[in-house]
């Protein structure tokens, strides 16, 4: 327990950055000087923000060349507007441009951002065409999902058409987040409040468990770092395939069939046990890597 | 011969008094065993209008089964009772009140009832005797306000009546010492009647009768702090007291009042308290509940040993697991004693530190606030210089120097700390003119404001501006001005002397972060060895179970 551990979780996203690229290596485009806020905030009368809730810029990581975005859950939970949706989706055009290792989207937002509804429904459209533009052309795109905003909406589906998803466990991932789910459907279908049940449900090591997070790490800096580097030396080594009508096809069944079987289940503990932990009951208690040790996989 | 000289001519009153009651009580025992449906004919019994009456009432542990079943019994039979317990935790504490059962207190602690028992002061149905402070309340049962009945709580009992009160054994032994010694009459609840107990915390013959209660006695989980809401405030805090004041006294031997200011300290002894290569030289000794935020000091090594007045739920197989740590019996769980951990803090720490809610500019400080009879518990006696004390250490000898100057005899003298931000919730100051104690005592018609901690024991101050040393002030003046110097923004900081403040900051008397060398930007919840409940449980190697409440997974 010795030293400092640099929360991911707790961390701001200029912070998250500076942990996990390579020393002074990261440049910022549109910088916060540029002054490009939101037109619509404004409008508003709401408070603004100079980055517009997202930091973009190129970096090196290991070495490698890489594009990173970094999405602020501390302002207005990370969501996506107008600038904030054009800053991703700029940075994931230069990458069919620049072609860098990877693209590092950390995503920490709970959707589109409702003072700009539209323009943010559009951006997020924008920004899920761009992620499969850039993966075509052969540059794997990795999200990183262990902020408190998680990422839900509109960034929960950018999230899945990643070729990686890195998430701790403190990270959620799903569509409508469980606020949303209890305002529409009540208590009964999903207790916002009970957090336990929260985290079982949208949390990192379900999300794992389902095979929607490619690798579950501790909540620390150093630890996403690492799996981001480890994950750009086997892009090198492997280069992204154009994914085959037929792996395509073969996933849409294997997710019919997921969805049929657990269409019952209520609680991550039922997948749990279905996934063969001897207590499922006590996963939340595993640490990362007893985890990732039962699921037969190192850390 | 001379004739014994009391009233009655006889000197076995109450031996015969205790006869009288047991016999009236046997019909609804079986030796000492008495089942859940006897128990309110049995209290009926064995009470006697006008009886000092002990309803186990810790700050944790709480024999609530008998509170309720008092609550049941027949008010034109049980009344004018006079309660000295040590701790009005549960609505039946009061509802005795409300129902004319009762119409004298002897207490320490109300925390929860606060609200109610103020209106009912002041509607005239109760009158206090005194708030006491823990030890005071222990010390009185063995000269003049001893129990007639005790009704207290185990965890176990055997067929013989010996009881098993385990880790949560608290003011128990205290209680039944001071009753069984002086003719009265113990009654336990336990959770479970056993063959054979893990040990005998109170022996058998000492208790009269022994209840199965339906539901084990509430514990409360009192000094569990979840690291997730400590702030960078408190973090910055924490870094001021182990660099300011821990490391410069060199404190060994100490006591922590509760709260999240403490449990920030408690987080940084493995990381920045181990940076500054303090480990084996501060903060080896405590007297102090069991905090699961100790655990990472701990489990780094800085703790040699920590007795403890309460157990704390969730703590149990930890504890157990360390007995070179705790005090732990050779059935293997711990044993707590609030009689004996308060004098331990008393006499035998160094330093205490904790928060309040109001400080004055003479640096007495209180938890009061209108409308609300709280009491105090044990922290006055533990933010209290030990007069008494007679053995010397350098930290204490040090205060003693500091304050009193170089005069012809040696004195110590223990730090006692207020740390406190300058505003509280709702952006209420901390620091003020007047503490609402003085209103309370006038409304409440009590022959003392209740203050925690008097201005003349108290030795620093430590806010997010820095360390107030009370000790060096040479003057009344000074020493104002010290307060104000670090009350921050509060109506009492800004009224402050900036000349006479820079002054005090030139000699050292008022030191800010940035004199100690410490850089706010430093100061981040990353530097918690902990930054949540369940990295506790992390750290405790599983151990450590937290209760429901403090869980998220």
């Amino acid at each position: 327990m010795n030293g400092r551990r640099i929360s991911y979780f707790e961390a701001s996203a200029r912070m998250r950055l500076s942990g996990l690229v390579d020393a002074d290596s990261f440049s910022e485009f549109c910088p916060p000087e540029l002054r490009q806020t939101s037109p619509h905030l404004a409008q508003l009368g709401a408070p603004q923000a100079f980055d517009d809730g997202v930091v973009v810029g190129r970096a090196k990581l290991a070495g490698h060349a890489v594009l990173v975005a970094a999405q602020e859950g501390r302002f207005i939970g990370g969501s996506v507007g107008e600038v904030h949706g054009a800053k991703i989706r700029g940075l994931l055009d230069k990458a069919l441009v620049k072609r860098p290792a990877a693209v590092l989207l950390l995503a920490d937002s709970g959707g589109v951002r409702l003072h700009e509804a539209n323009a943010g429904l559009i951006a997020i459209s924008e920004i899920m065409r761009a992620v499969l533009r850039v993966q075509a052309a052969g540059i794997p795109v990795f999200a990183l999902v262990g902020g408190s905003c998680g990422a839900f909406g509109g960034m929960g589906i950018v999230t899945r058409l990643c070729a990686e998803v890195v998430m701790s466990e403190q990270g959620r991932l799903g569509l409508s987040g469980p606020e949303v789910i209890e305002t529409v459907r009540g208590v009964e279908e999903f207790d916002s409040r009970d957090r336990a049940l929260v985290w079982r449900v949208t949390g990192g090591k379900l999300r794992r468990t389902l095979g929607e997070a490619t690798r579950l790490v501790d909540d620390l800096i150093p630890a996403f770092r690492a799996a981001a580097a480890d994950l750009i030396a086997r892009y090198q080594a492997h280069p992204l395939a154009p994914a085959s009508l037929v792996a395509l096809l073969d996933e849409q069944a294997r997710l019919a069939a997921r969805s049929e079987r657990f269409a019952g289940a209520r609680d991550g503990r039922e997948i749990w046990q279905a996934a063969g932990f001897a207590d499922a009951s006590r996963v939340p208690e595993l640490s990362v890597a007893e985890f990732n040790l039962h699921l037969g996989e190192t850390s | 011969m001379n004739a014994p000289a009391t009233p009655s001519g006889r000197w076995d009153n109450l031996a015969r008094s205790r006869a009288g009651r047991l016999a009236r009580a046997a019909g609804f025992a079986t030796g000492r065993l008495v089942s859940a449906d006897s128990i309110v004919p049995l209290l009926e019994a064995v009470i006697e209008p006008g009886d000092r009456v002990c309803i186990e009432g810790n700050n944790q542990k709480q024999a609530d089964f008998l509170a309720r079943s008092l609550v049941k019994t027949d008010p034109a039979r049980l009344r004018d009772l006079h309660l000295v317990q040590s701790v009005l935790a549960l609505p039946e504490h009061i509802d005795l009140i409300e129902r004319g059962q009762v119409s004298r207190i002897d207490f320490s602690f109300s925390g929860p009832q606060a609200g109610r028992l103020a209106r009912l002061v002041e509607s005239g149905k109760i009158t206090i005797g005194a708030i006491h402070t823990y030890l005071e309340l222990f010390a009185r049962y063995f000269v003049d306000l001893t129990p007639r009945v005790a009704l207290i709580a185990a965890q176990a009992a055997d067929r013989e009546g010996n009881l098993y009160t385990g880790p949560n054994t608290e003011d128990t032994p205290a209680i039944v010492e001071a009753t069984a010694f002086k003719g009265g009459i113990v009654i336990a609840q336990v959770n479970e009647i056993v063959d054979r107990l893990p040990r005998v915390d109170i022996p058998a013959d000492w208790v009269n009768f022994v209840v199965q209660a339906p539901t084990p006695h509430y514990i409360e989980p009192l000094f569990t702090r979840d690291p997730a809401l400590i702030t960078e405030i408190q973090v910055l805090m924490g870094m001021i007291a182990i660099k300011g004041l821990y490391a410069e006294y060199g404190i060994t031997r100490l006591n922590h009042g509760i709260g999240f200011d403490t449990a920030a300290i408690e987080l940084l002894l493995p990381t920045y308290a181990a940076e500054l290569g303090l480990k084996g030289k501060i903060c080896t000794h405590w007297a102090l509940n069991p905090h699961p935020t100790l655990i990472p000091a701990i489990e780094a090594g800085f703790v040699e040993s920590v007795h403890s007045f309460g157990s704390e739920v969730g703590m149990e197989r930890y504890t157990a697991a360390r007995p070179d740590i705790f005090f732990v019996g050779q059935d293997g769980s711990m044993r707590s004693n609030r009689a004996f951990c308060q004098a331990a803090g008393h006499y035998a720490c160094d330093l205490f530190i904790g928060s309040t809610l109001q400080i004055d500019l003479q640096g007495n400080s209180s938890t009061a606030t209108k409308g609300r009879i709280a009491g105090f518990g044990g922290a006055p006696n533990m933010g209290a210089d030990a007069r008494g004390r007679r053995h010397a250490s350098p930290a204490w000898l040090r205060a003693g120097r500091e304050g009193r100057g170089n005069i012809a005899m040696p004195r110590g003298q223990k730090l006692v700390v207020q740390i406190v931000e300058t505003f509280r919730e709702h952006m209420q100051p901390t620091f003020v003119e007047r503490l609402d104690a003085w209103d309370l005592a006038a409304t409440a018609n009590m022959a003392l404001p209740p203050v925690m901690i008097y201005g003349e024991d108290l030795t620093h101050i430590i806010t997010e501006e820095g360390i107030a040393n009370l000790l060096m002030c040479a003057t009344p003046q000074e020493r104002e001005q010290a307060i104000r110097g670090v009350a921050g923004y509060t109506p009492v900081g800004m009224a402050r002397d900036l000349r006479m403040v820079e002054n005090l900051r030139d000699r050292g008397i008022i030191r800010r972060p940035e004199d100690l060398g410490i850089r706010k930007r430093d100061a981040t919840r990353d530097l918690l060895a902990a930054r949540s409940v369940k990295d506790l449980v992390h750290a405790s190697g599983g151990l450590y179970d937290p209760p429901q409440q403090f869980r998220n997974w």
